[in-house]
C-alpha cells in the first residue's frame, strides 16, 4: 500500500469519526433534560411560543427528518443561528477560531523548545543531578492544573517584572504581520509577543512536561542501539550523535504520542483562555453555557471536534512520511 | 488478580524507590485528612469572620510567619484614606483567611473530601462502565469490536475538558447535581450524650452536619473517561481469548459470559487497576477545573477556593496559592503510586491527564 | 429591518411571539448615557486629584478596559452597561442628563409635553451619520419605534409606555404614549438611539451586530468579537471635537489583569477595581482611583409568593440579621453606603426619614420564632462577579442568617446570566426563593426603583395590593410634590415590610491613568469626549 492509499484510507476513517462527532453533538441536546424545545427556547418562553418555535426548528418532526435537516446544513457549513443574538454561528465561531490557534500554536513551539534539549539533557545524565531535577520539573508539569499556575504566573510576573499586560490579546498576528511589513512598524508583535506569553507557557506546561519525559525514555531506548556505538566509533562528535541521530529516530515516536494529546492541549486551551481573558473558541464555550445557547455549543463542539480529527489525520500522515513502515501495515 | 509474586514485586519497588514511598505515605495523610476532617480541621469550615470591629474581623489574614506591612485604602467619611499597616498572622489561622475570614487550612482538609470522593468514585464509575464495553468488544473482536471501538474513539474526539463543560452543561438542569450526605462523626458527636465515645467531642459537634457531594460533576467524569478503561480492558481480552485455557473452556461448552467472568475480566485487572489510580489523579484535575469554571454546584471545593481567591491574588497570594498546592500534591502522590504500580506490574498504559 | 415572521429564530422572534417586553439584562444594566452638556471638563476640585485638563491638546490613544467585551454592536440588542458604554461613543440618543442627573439637551434642541399623551422633541438640522449621510426626523423616529418594538429590542419594556414615534415635519418628533408616562423624557434619555433607517434596513442581523452608523463623535474601525472595539473621532460631528483621536474599548474578566493592564500603560482607564487593589493603584503615581457613589443599590430579593418569605415577620428578621455595616466596613473597606429603601438619597422619592434596619440578631430570631417559619434551610443565590464583592457579600449574609439559632442558610453562586434568565420572566415562581442582585437607576426617579419590582411585569418579586396602590396612583399624579409625597409613601412601605434585604449602595471605581483628565460619572457611563489630556 503507498502513501497516497494509507492517506486516503485515513481520510475515510476520519470521514467517519466526524460523522460520530455530529452524530454525537445532535443527539446531546436530547440528553437535556425535558423536551429539546425547552433546550432551544429561552426560558421565559409560554407555551404557544414554544409551539411556534418547535414547528418552525422542526422540532415536531421525526427525528430522523431533523437529524438529515442538521446534517444537511452542515454539509453547507451552516452551523444554525444563534439563539440569543440570532446570527450566524459559523461566523460567530469562525470568527474566534484564530486566537485559540494561535496560542495553541504558540504554546506547541514553546514546549518544544524548552522539552526536548531537557529530554536530552536528562537521558544523557541518566541518574544525575540534572536528570532528577529534569523527572522532577516533569512530575510536577503532569499535575499542576494549569488555570491555576497562569494565576500563580501572573502574580510572579508582576512581582518580578512588574506590572505587565496579562489580560486579552490587543492585536492578532495577522495584524501584527501587516503592520511589521506594511509600516514597518515592529511594534505590533511587540503587543503581541507579551500578550500571548504568559498564556502560552501556562498552555504549554503541562505539554512540556511529557514531551520532557517522551523524550528522555526514546532517548535512553535509543542510546541502548548498537547503531550508536557504531556512529561514535566513527569518532562523530557526541552533540551530532545525540541530536542528528539518536534524536530523530525518537521523534517518530513522539510525533505520534503528541497528536493523541492535542486534546489536552485544546481542553488546556479553553481554561487557560478563561483566565488570561483569550479571546478563543474557550472562553466563547464557557461564555454559551452560561447563555444556554445550544445552537452555538454544539457548533463549538463540532468545530474542536473536527479540527482534533482533522489534525490527527495530519499527524498519521507526517508519521507514515518519517516511518514508512506503517503505511504496510 | 494480585499474586504472590505481584506482590514481591510490588514490595521490592516500593523498597527501592524512594519516590514510591513518598507518595504511599502522602496518599495515606491525605486519605486519613479527608475521613477525618471533623477532628483535625482546626475550625469550621464555612465560618465567616466578617465585622467592623477589627479586633474581630480576622479576613485576609496571611499565614503563618509571612506578616507584611502593607497599605491599605478606606472610605471614611466619602474620603479616602490610605495607612500604612504591617499585617500580622493570627495563630489559630496556620495558613491564614481568606476574604471571608474563612480559616484556609479547615477548608482545604474538607476540600480533600471532595476531590477523594469525586476521583475514586469517577474512577469506579468509569471502570464500571468501560471495563465490560472493553471486555465485550475485545473477546468477540471482528465486526462487533469494530463497531464497539469506532463508538468508543469518537467521544476521544472531543477533549476531555470541553465534553465535560457540556455534559455539565446538559445534566445542570437536572434535579440530581448535588446530594448532601451526612458527616457520621459529627452527627455520632452530637448524639455523644456522654460526651465519651468521639474523641474531641464539643469540637466535631460544631462542624458540618453534612457535606455537599457533586453527582453531575462525579457521572460527567466517569463519562469522559471512561474510554481509556475500554481501550485497556479490550486490549487485555484480545490477548488472553488466544489463550489454550480460554480455548479448552471454550469447547467443553462454557457460556461466553462465563468464560469473560472466570477467565477474561481476572486476567485483566492489573491494567484496569494502574489506570484507574493514575484516572484518579485526572479526574481530581478535572474536577478542579470544573469547580474553578463555577461548574460544581458546590463551594467547599480546592479549584472553588482557587476561583475565589483569583480576584484578590495580586495582594492575597495565600487564597489562591494553598489550594492550588493541595490539588499539586493530591495529584503528583497519585501520580507517584502510579507510576510504582506500572513499573512493579508493567503494563504499557496510556491514558489522557492533566487539565 | 425586515423580517419575516417565523423565518428566523431567534430570541427576537420569541420576544415577537411573545409579545412581551422582557430585557434579558436589565438588572445588568439598565443604564443609560449621558453626557455633560456643559463639558466641564474635569477640573481639580476633587481631593484624590484628578488633574486639571488641557483642553487644546489631542490624545492620540485612549484605552478603556472593563469585565467584558460586547458580542453586538446593534444599540437594541443588549441592555447592560458594559455594552452601553461602548455604543455610547457611536450611538446618541436624543435628550441626555447632566452630572447631576438633570435632563439636557442633545440631539433634540426642544422637548416638551404637548398633551396629555403627546410629547414632541425638535431636532437640530446639522446632525450628520457616519457615512455621510443627514440625519432626518424620520430616521429618529424610527430609531424610537425600532427600540420599542418588542419583535426585535431587548430595551422595549424599559422605554416607556410609547405607542409611536412618528415625525411630524424634517425637525419635528411627535411621539404619542400609552399612558401619561411622567418619566418619558427620563427614559428617552437613556434608550433610542438614533440610527439610519435606510441603513438598517439594508442590513442582516449580522451586520447590525458588526457594524456601527450613528450620529455620535466617534466612528467605528475595527471591532473583533470577544476582544476589542476600535473607534476613530468622526470629522462631521456636529458638536464640539473632543480631544481624544482614537480609542478601544477592550474586556478582562479578572480584576487583578485589569490593574496590571492599567499599570502596565495598556489601558488608561479601567473599571470595577477590586477593593483590596485601591491602595496598590493609590500608591502608584502614575494612576489613580476614580470613586463615586454610584446610581446602584444591592439587595436580596424575597418573592413573597411563598413560605417563609410569604411573612411579613421573616423578612424583617433577614433584614435584623443581616450585618451590612459589617459588610461594607471589612469586605468593602468602606465603599458603599447601607440603604433603607429601595430609591437611593438624592433621588425623586426617597424618604429621609427611614433609618437602615439596625444589625439585631436577638430580634430577628423572635421575629422568626413569631412568623411560625423556624429551622427554615434557606439559599441566597447571587450572580458571579457582576457587582462589587457579589459573591462574598451573598455568602456573608448566609453566613449572618445562619448564625441565627432558628434558620440555616447558606448560598450558591450562579452564572450571571443564568441568574437574570430566571429573574425578568415576571413569574415569581421561576426566580429563586432569595437572591442578591443590583438595580442602577439612571432615571434618578423613585418610579424606576420600585414599579419594576413591585408591580406586574417582567420584574415582578413583591405583591402587595397597598404598594400597587401608592405606585399607580404616583405613576398617573401630574403634580410633582404629591407625586413625590406618594413616592416617599412607598419608600416607606418597602422598608416596613422588608420587601427586601436591603444591603449597601455600590461605589464605581476606577483606575485612571494620570495622563488624562477624566472624572467618574454617578451613573456608570464612560464618554471619550469627556477625557482630556492632564496638563
Amino acid at each position: 500500500m503507498g502513501l497516497g492509499k494509507f492517506l486516503i484510507k485515513r481520510t475515510i476513517q476520519g470521514v467517519i469519526v466526524i460523522w460520530g462527532v455530529v452524530t454525537i453533538t445532535f443527539f446531546l441536546r436530547f440528553l437535556t433534560p425535558g423536551d429539546p424545545v425547552s433546550a432551544l427556547t429561552p426560558p421565559d418562553a409560554g407555551p404557544e411560543v414554544r409551539e411556534r418555535m418547535a414547528e418552525n426548528l422542526g422540532l415536531n418532526d421525526p427525528i430522523h427528518i431533523q437529524y438529515a435537516d442538521y446534517i444537511t446544513d452542515l454539509l453547507m457549513l451552516d452551523l444554525g443561528t444563534s439563539m440569543r443574538t440570532g446570527r450566524s454561528a459559523s461566523i460567530m465561531i469562525l470568527a474566534r477560531l484564530p486566537a485559540t490557534l494561535e496560542l495553541a500554536l504558540a504554546a506547541t513551539i514553546i514546549s518544544m523548545i524548552i522539552a526536548i534539549p531537557l529530554g536530552v539533557i536528562s537521558a544523557r545524565r541518566r541518574h544525575q543531578k540534572s536528570d532528577y531535577a529534569a523527572t522532577m520539573f516533569s512530575l510536577l508539569g503532569i499535575s499542576t492544573p494549569n488555570f491555576w499556575l497562569g494565576i500563580m504566573l501572573i502574580i510572579l510576573v508582576a512581582v518580578v517584572v512588574g506590572p505587565i499586560p496579562t489580560g486579552g490579546r490587543d492585536v492578532s498576528f495577522w495584524e501584527a504581520t501587516v503592520m511589521l511589513f506594511l509600516e514597518a512598524n515592529p511594534r505590533g508583535f511587540g503587543n503581541w509577543a507579551i500578550h500571548i506569553f504568559l498564556p502560552a507557557i501556562t498552555l504549554g506546561t503541562y505539554f512540556t512536561a511529557l514531551l520532557t519525559r517522551l523524550t528522555r525514555s526514546g532517548m535512553l531506548e535509543e542510546l541502548g542501539k548498537t547503531y550508536v556505538e557504531a556512529t561514535r566509533a566513527k569518532g562523530l562528535p557526541e552533540t551530532l550523535v545525540l541530536y542528528k541521530h539518536v534524536l530523530r529516530n525518537t521523534l517518530i515516536p513522539i510525533i505520534t504520542v503528541l497528536g493523541l494529546q492535542l486534546g489536552t492541549l485544546i481542553g488546556g486551551a479553553v481554561i487557560t483562555e478563561e483566565v488570561f481573558s483569550w479571546p478563543g473558541i474557550g472562553s466563547f464555550l464557557i461564555q454559551q453555557i452560561a447563555y444556554r445557547d445550544w445552537v452555538l455549543i454544539q457548533g463549538i463542539l463540532i468545530v474542536i471536534g473536527v479540527g482534533f480529527v482533522v489534525i490527527n489525520i495530519i499527524v498519521d500522515a507526517m508519521y507514515a512520511k518519517l516511518n514508512p513502515k506503517v503505511v504496510t501495515e | 488478580m494480585i499474586s504472590k509474586r505481584l506482590k514481591q514485586s510490588l514490595r521490592s519497588e516500593l523498597r527501592t524507590s524512594l519516590m514510591a514511598k513518598i507518595g504511599l505515605v502522602l496518599i495515606l495523610l491525605i486519605l486519613i485528612v479527608a475521613m477525618f476532617a471533623p477532628f483535625l480541621a482546626p475550625h469550621h469550615p464555612t465560618e465567616t469572620r466578617v465585622s467592623d470591629d477589627p479586633e474581630v474581623d480576622k479576613t485576609d489574614l496571611p499565614p503563618i510567619g509571612m506578616g507584611y506591612e502593607t497599605s491599605e485604602t478606606r472610605l471614611v467619611d466619602g474620603e479616602m484614606q490610605t495607612v500604612e499597616t504591617t499585617i500580622e498572622p493570627d495563630h489559630s489561622f496556620i495558613l491564614g483567611t481568606n476574604t471571608l475570614g474563612q480559616d484556609i487550612l479547615s477548608r482545604l482538609m474538607y476540600g480533600a473530601r471532595v476531590s477523594v470522593l469525586v476521583g475514586v468514585l469517577g474512577a469506579l464509575l468509569a471502570t464500571a462502565i468501560g471495563v465490560p464495553y472493553g471486555l465485550t468488544a475485545g473477546y468477540f473482536g471482528d465486526r462487533i469490536d469494530d463497531s464497539l471501538m469506532r463508538g468508543a474513539d469518537m467521544m476521544l474526539a472531543f477533549p476531555s475538558l470541553v465534553l465535560a463543560i457540556a455534559l455539565v452543561g446538559v445534566f445542570r438542569d437536572t434535579d440530581f447535581h448535588t446530594q448532601q450526605i451526612p458527616d457520621p462523626f459529627v452527627l455520632a458527636a452530637r448524639h455523644d450524650t456522654l460526651g465519651s465515645f468521639v474523641p474531641r467531642g464539643e469540637h466535631v459537634a460544631a462542624m458540618p452536619a453534612s457535606i455537599t457531594f457533586p453527582v453531575t460533576v462525579t457521572l460527567v467524569v466517569a463519562l469522559v473517561n471512561w474510554v481509556w478503561f475500554a481501550r485497556v480492558a479490550r486490549g487485555e481480552a484480545m490477548a488472553i481469548r488466544q489463550e489454550e485455557y480460554v480455548k479448552a473452556a471454550k469447547s467443553v461448552g462454557a457460556s461466553n459470559a462465563t468464560i469473560i467472568r472466570q477467565h477474561v475480566l481476572p486476567n485483566s485487572l492489573t491494567p484496569v487497576i494502574v489506570l484507574a489510580t493514575i484516572q484518579v489523579a485526572a479526574i481530581i484535575l478535572l474536577e478542579s477545573a470544573l469547580s474553578y469554571l463555577g461548574f460544581s454546584e458546590t463551594t467547599l471545593t480546592w479549584g472553588y477556593d482557587i476561583q475565589q481567591g483569583q480576584s484578590a491574588a495580586a495582594t492575597y497570594w495565600w487564597i489562591a496559592f494553598m489550594p492550588g498546592m493541595a490539588i499539586v500534591i493530591a495529584v503528583i502522590s497519585i501520580n507517584l503510586l502510579g507510576d510504582w504500580l506500572r513499573d512493579a506490574l508493567d503494563p504499557s498504559i496510556e491514558g489522557e491527564g492533566g487539565v | 429591518m425586515v423580517r419575516e415572521a417565523g423565518t428566523d429564530e431567534t430570541r427576537r422572534s420569541f420576544l415577537k411571539f411573545a409579545g412581551a417586553a422582557t430585557a434579558t439584562a436589565v438588572v445588568a444594566g439598565c443604564l443609560g448615557e449621558d453626557d455633560d452638556e456643559d463639558d466641564t471638563p474635569a477640573t481639580d476640585d476633587d481631593e484624590d486629584g484628578t488633574p486639571a485638563a488641557d483642553e487644546d491638546v489631542d490624545i492620540d490613544e485612549v484605552t478603556v478596559t472593563q469585565g467584558s467585551v460586547t458580542d453586538t454592536l446593534d444599540p437594541i440588542d443588549h441592555n447592560d452597561t458594559p455594552t452601553w458604554n461602548i455604543l455610547d461613543q457611536a450611538y446618541e440618543p436624543l435628550v441626555y442628563r447632566d452630572r447631576d442627573g438633570e435632563l439636557i439637551s442633545l440631539v433634540a434642541t426642544e422637548f416638551e409635553r404637548t398633551d396629555d399623551l403627546v410629547v414632541e422633541l425638535e431636532l437640530r438640522d446639522d446632525v450628520v451619520f457616519h457615512n455621510g449621510e443627514d440625519m432626518t426626523a424620520e430616521d429618529a423616529a424610527f430609531s424610537i419605534n425600532r427600540t420599542n418594538d418588542p419583535d426585535q429590542s431587548q430595551q422595549a419594556g424599559v422605554i416607556g409606555a410609547i405607542d409611536e414615534a412618528e415625525a411630524v415635519d424634517d425637525t419635528t418628533v411627535e411621539i404619542t404614549l400609552e399612558s401619561a408616562e411622567p418619566a418619558i423624557f427620563r427614559n428617552l434619555s437613556a434608550f433610542g438611539r438614533i440610527q439610519q433607517e435606510s441603513w438598517v434596513e439594508e442590513r442582516d442581523d449580522d451586520e447590525l451586530a458588526t457594524e456601527i452608523n450613528g450620529t455620535g463623535p466617534y466612528e467605528l474601525v475595527d471591532f473583533e468579537e470577544g476582544s476589542h472595539v476600535d473607534y476613530e473621532r468622526f470629522d462631521d460631528y456636529w458638536g464640539d471635537e473632543p480631544a481624544v483621536v482614537e480609542a478601544r474599548f477592550d474586556g478582562t474578566g479578572d480584576d487583578g489583569a485589569r490593574v496590571a493592564s492599567l499599570q502596565g500603560g495598556d489601558s488608561d482607564i479601567i473599571t470595577d477595581v477590586a477593593v483590596e487593589q485601591i491602595s496598590e493603584i493609590q500608591g502608584d503615581d502614575d494612576v489613580r482611583i476614580e470613586g463615586e457613589p454610584s446610581i446602584r443599590c444591592l439587595f436580596l430579593v424575597m418573592p413573597n409568593n411563598d413560605g417563609p418569605f410569604d411573612s411579613h415577620e421573616f423578612r424583617q428578621a433577614m433584614n435584623y440579621a443581616v450585618d451590612v455595616d459589617s459588610i461594607i466596613e471589612s469586605l468593602l473597606n468602606g465603599f458603599g453606603e447601607p440603604t433603607s429603601q429601595p430609591t437611593l438619597e438624592g433621588m425623586f422619592g426617597y424618604n429621609p426619614d427611614v433609618d437602615p434596619y439596625p444589625h439585631d440578631p436577638e430580634e430577628a430570631e423572635s421575629l422568626v420564632a413569631e412568623s411560625g417559619y423556624e429551622d427554615e434551610e434557606i439559599t441566597i443565590v447571587t450572580p458571579t462577579g457582576r457587582y462589587l464583592a457579589d459573591t462574598d457579600i451573598a455568602a456573608q449574609c448566609a453566613s449572618d442568617i445562619d448564625s441565627l439559632d432558628n434558620v440555616s442558610a447558606s448560598h450558591d453562586e450562579w452564572e450571571t446570566q443564568e441568574l437574570f434568565d430566571v429573574t425578568d420572566t415576571g413569574t415569581m415562581e421561576d426566580s429563586p426563593d432569595i437572591f442578591l442582585i443590583g438595580w442602577g437607576n439612571p432615571t434618578f426617579d423613585g418610579a424606576y426603583a420600585m414599579n419594576p419590582w413591585f408591580m406586574e411585569g417582567p420584574f415582578w418579586h413583591f405583591e402587595s395590593e397597598e404598594m400597587e396602590d401608592l405606585l399607580t396612583q404616583a405613576a398617573d399624579e401630574p403634580d410633582e410634590d404629591a407625586r413625590e409625597d406618594l413616592l416617599m409613601q412607598a419608600n416607606e412601605l418597602a422598608h416596613d415590610e422588608a420587601a427586601w434585604v436591603f444591603l449597601n449602595q455600590q461605589y464605581s471605581i476606577y483606575g485612571a491613568s494620570e495622563d488624562i483628565a477624566w472624572e467618574a460619572r454617578n451613573d456608570e457611563d464612560i464618554l471619550l469626549k469627556e477625557i482630556f489630556a492632564a496638563e
